[in-house]
Parts: C-alpha cells; structure tokens; sequence
C-alpha cells in the first residue's frame, strides 16, 4: 500500500477581487505517488501548489476534484481514520504555544491525538530528550530560539506516532546549524519507516535527505524521479569540474573526440562534458598528467534542474 | 459510544486547561490583576450604584450594586470572544483542525481563565462593596452567592463561546461582538433596570441569557424568596449556558467545515 496516492487531484479558489466567479487554479489535476518508507520532496517556487497540496493532505482543506488517499483511505471521507496516520509540521515560529513550556505543549497535542494520559509523560519525555530540549523542557516555548521551536514542531508531530509525516518547508528561517541538524532528523525518521512528504525551496535539503522528488510549478507536476535521475533529465553526459587547466590543454581538450564542450567561468572552473564513462578515463589521466590535480566528476544538481526547469523565479529560490 | 471517549475528553479538558492557566499568569500579575482590573472593576460597580442614588431613578441601591457585581463576571467570561481568536494569530488553527479531536474542547477549555478571574472579581465586588450599600450577609446566602455567581460566570462564558464560535473566521469582529454581547446583557438582563422595563420581544431575549436568570436567583438568595423559587431560576440560567455551549459545539464543528471548504485556514509561516 501506498503512503499516499493521489489522482486528478484539483483545487480552485475564487480571485479575491476578481469577476463572479472567476477562479484561480492552485492544483491542476495532480497525480502523484508516494511509497511506503519514502522521504519525497516537493519543491517549486512560492504559488506552485505545494502547501495547497500539503493542506488537503492534512484534512484541512478539501479539493475541488480527484482523491488523495492516505494509507488507502481517503483525506475527504474517512477523516476519523485518516488524522491519527498523519503528523504535519510547518515552517516559522507560529502553530505552538508560546505561554506553555515545551513538556506542556506536547502533552496538550498528545491529547488531541487520542494519546493515553499515562503515556503523555513518557512520550514527551522521549521525544524531548531525543530533540536536544530536555534541558529547556520546562521553558516557555516563546523564549526559544527559531531551531529550537522547529525541533520542538517535529516533536509535536510526532507525539502520536504518525505513519506518515507532511513537512511544510520546515527549514525556513533556520540556521545552517540547525537545518543541518533538522536533515539528521528526517533520516532518522527514514530510517524508522515513516513516510515524509516534504515540500521545500531548499534544492540542497531535497538532495540531501529524499529518496525521490517532483517538481511542481503552477499547479501542475512537471517531473518525479530521484534526484540523479532528474539530474539526467538535464544532462546525460558525464562532467569534469576543474580549476587551474592550463590553456594549452584547454585548446587541445576541445578537439579530443568524446568531449561534447569545454567551458570555463569567470571563477576560473573549468567544465568539461563527455560523452560517457569510456571518454571520462583519458581526460581525467591528461589532466593528471598535466598537474592539474583540483578536479572533480559531477552531475547537474537538483538546483540546475530547477532553474532550467522551472526558472530562476529570482528570491523564490533560496538554494 | 467509545469507552474510552470520556477519558480522552477529560485528558484533553486537563490539558488544556493549562493553556487558560498561562495565559491568565501572562495578562495579569498579582499586582496588575488587583490595582489594574479589580480596581476599575470595583469602581464601575460603585460608579453605576452611586448613578443610581444620585438620580433617585426609582431603583435601590442593593438592586444596582447586586446587578453591576454580577456583571464583573459576566463581562469577564465575554473576553472568550477575543481570546479564543487567539489560535489564529498563534497559527495553531490549522493543527487544531487537523487533529482527530472536535475543534470545540479546545476552545471550551482555551480562555477558562476569565471564568476564573471574573468569579472572584465578583466576588471580590459582592463582599466588599455590598455591605457598604446595604447588603447583609449570612454564611448560608454567602455560600449560595459563591455558587450562583459561578454559574453565571459559566454559563456567559457559554453564550460567548457560541459567538466566538459564530465569528471564527472573521476574527475583525471578536471585539465589536464581545462589546455589544456584554453591552446588551448589561442593558437587558436586569442589571441596571428590571427586565419588565423592556418591550416584550427584549424581555424574551433577555430569557435566553444565563446572566437573567442567575441574577434573578442571586437577588432571591438576598430578600430571603423561597428556595424553590431560587433553585428554579438558578436552573434555568443552567439550561440556558448548556444551550449555549451547545450551539458553540454546533457551530465550532461548522466553522471547522466551512474553513476546509473555502481554505480559510491558512498554514502559520
């Protein structure tokens, strides 16, 4: 069984001042399959369609058509069976209590979940000593620092157990340190067997901890598959990077047959492309040879097929 | 019926219960609640029975200082308007609905802190200022004032919740409605004249307020009515609070239906 399987999923909203009527369209009839176990990321530039998604998923919002199923059972009709399965965090400072401390807070949405008052103390316990805030457990939550509230976010979706887990940019506004810290956490996650669906600008964050992503803009999926395999979709060719190629060797790299383009940038990197792993052997040794000793094989990044796929949206992208 | 559905009710009500509790620590001191609240509350009681003297309206002075006393704590349980408009600016809205628990036991138990601070705020008005305009105390009218208060206190914060609930998504009109809520029950429900000074139709929508019925009980409880007499009013404003906590739950779970419907509940970022 799918962790999430959603069909033709659609969603219209009103224009806010526009004609009677008039409707814009947030999700355009969406399919989109997420395995059991599976860290997938949603990334897309603001307006995509992302959040929208994550909020019918969530129960929160009810699409205009199709179906999204969690765990086989639909987020529209059997909303009863549908919620415990389900843990959402979001991005930001808001969506706890900021008068309450940490320890107080959990046991509070613990008890929306339906968690037993026994076992309230010992999971909040658990899941604060696993997110680092023992020590602050009994701090109110409004003097905690931005990673801080986010670690305590992921405790809190997670105070019911959830099979599932829906992460609405939950890096935003944090630190390396703790974004780094926050990647660690979702593969442990992973590695328990839950489901994450992940939506995020980060293309570093996708790339680091999904097992697949899509790409989504104005509503509309344009590609899922794993980060390597979307990275082919802009490149099939193997890459050389390197720096301080002497220009001798640049003249003569271009003419060699099975390197496609030679281009170096205005920071001095060259990038070489070859055809295939046959044609990258010699080039690596000429470089070798020639002292060149700075290099690396590469292939296009998640962020390169995003701006080539969806455009470089300017300060929508945070990479 | 889920057998382990009252204790999760009650798991969720004593947690919850906390958020009213900080809350209540965050807006007031112990030196701010007693100079800055009890005190202007306190003087609007004398300011309203002094009004009365000096206008020799044709109202006694126990009538006025009873009715204004009780309505400390009605106006204090009405700030459940405001405050339960809270969730949305904390941005747990969306986490609220999301869980599988109806969005009403959080707001029942979210903003209990006015129920507690106006109850002793009356009290607090009852005790002190009453004897000043005459009233006589007994330990047993003492103890039936402490518990009609309570239930005035609890069954406005009922008649509040509904209109919390009622004005869920448009959280612009929290405080326009909490006003004309506590305006209209100080004008209508015997506060500040009988409810029989009224036309008709207002003295039927009087009976739909708790705080009539409990300041009828309250005033008995004073001229010594007979008991059954008291007990049936104080009845009455019961049922009428538990009408009220009913069309809140009603119109809490609409709210909540409504707002996957149109996407009012927006994800805090």
């Amino acid at each position: 069984m799918n962790a999430i399987e959603i069909r033709g999923l659609r969603r219209d909203f009103p224009l806010p001042n526009g004609e009677r009527g008039a409707l814009r369209t947030a999700l355009d009839g969406i399919n989109l399959t997420v395995g059991e176990g599976e860290v997938h990321a949603l990334l897309g530039p603001n307006g995509a369609g992302k959040t929208t998604l994550c909020k019918i998923l969530a129960t929160v919002l009810v699409p205009s058509a199709g179906t999204a199923r969690i765990l086989g059972r639909d987020v529209v009709t059997r909303l009863a069976t549908v919620r415990p399965l389900i843990g959402c965090v979001f991005g930001g400072d808001r969506g706890l209590y900021g008068r309450l401390s940490a320890r107080r807070n959990l046991h509070y949405w613990g008890a929306l979940y339906g968690v037993p008052g026994h076992e309230l103390r010992a999971r909040a316990a658990e899941l604060l000593d696993r997110f680092g805030l023992t020590a602050h457990a009994d701090e109110r939550v409004e003097t905690f620092s931005r990673g801080m509230k986010q670690r305590l976010h992921l405790a809190r979706g997670l105070m019911h157990a959830p099979r599932v887990l829906l992460l609405d940019e939950p890096t935003t506004g944090m630190d390396p340190v703790s974004a780094r810290d926050f990647r660690t956490l979702i593969g442990e996650l992973r590695r328990e067997g839950r489901s994450i669906l992940l939506t995020t600008h980060d293309m570093a964050e996708a790339e680091t901890v999904c097992d697949r992503a899509t790409l989504i803009d104005d509503g509309r999926i344009l590609h899922t598959a794993t980060p390597r395999e979307l990275g082919a979709l802009l490149s099939r060719h193997e890459r050389i990077e390197a720096t301080d190629v002497p220009a001798q060797l640049l003249a003569q790299m271009g003419t060699r047959s099975g390197v496609t383009s030679v281009n170096t940038g205005p920071d001095g990197i060259t990038l070489i492309e070859v055809t295939d792993q046959d044609a990258l052997t010699p080039v690596l040794r000429l470089l070798v040879d020639a002292g060149v000793t700075n290099l690396a094989t590469t292939r296009p990044g998640l962020e390169e097929v995003y701006l080539q796929l969806i455009g470089d949206r300017g300060m929508d992208v945070a990479s | 019926m889920n057998p382990r559905l009252p204790s999760k009710a009650l798991t969720v009500l004593r947690h919850g219960s906390a958020i009213a509790v900080a809350d209540l620590a965050a807006v007031y001191t112990w030196k701010t609640w007693l100079f800055g609240w009890l005190v202007r509350m306190l003087s609007q009681v004398v300011f309203f029975t002094l009004v009365g003297r000096l206008t020799d309206a044709g109202h006694n002075e126990q009538f006025l200082v009873i009715g204004n006393a009780l309505m400390v704590c009605a106006i204090e349980a009405t700030m459940v308007v405001a405050s339960s408009a809270w969730e949305r600016s904390l941005g747990t809205m969306p986490l609220l609905v999301a869980a599988p628990t109806h969005l009403a036991w959080t707001f029942i138990v979210r903003s209990l802190q006015w129920v507690i601070s106006g109850t002793v705020s009356s009290l607090v008005a009852l005790f002190t200022l009453g004897p000043a305009f005459g009233l006589r105390w007994t330990l047993n009218s003492a103890a039936a004032a402490v518990l009609l208060v309570l239930l005035t206190a609890l069954g406005t914060y009922c008649f509040g919740l509904a209109l919390a609930a009622l004005v869920a998504d448009q959280p612009a009109l929290r405080n326009i409605v909490s006003n004309v809520a506590y305006l209209g029950m100080m004008a209508l429900c015997g506060v500040q004249v009988p409810v029989h000074y009224w036309p008709q139709p207002l003295q039927l929508l009087a009976q739909f307020l708790p705080l009539t019925h409990e300041l009828e009980a309250l005033r008995g409880v004073l001229q010594g009515a007979p008991v059954l007499r008291i007990l049936g009013r104080a009845v009455l404003g019961v049922i009428t609070g538990v009408g009220w906590l009913a069309v809140a739950v009603v119109v809490f779970g609409w709210a909540a239906r409504r707002g996957r419907r149109t996407g009012a509940i927006e994800f805090g970022t």
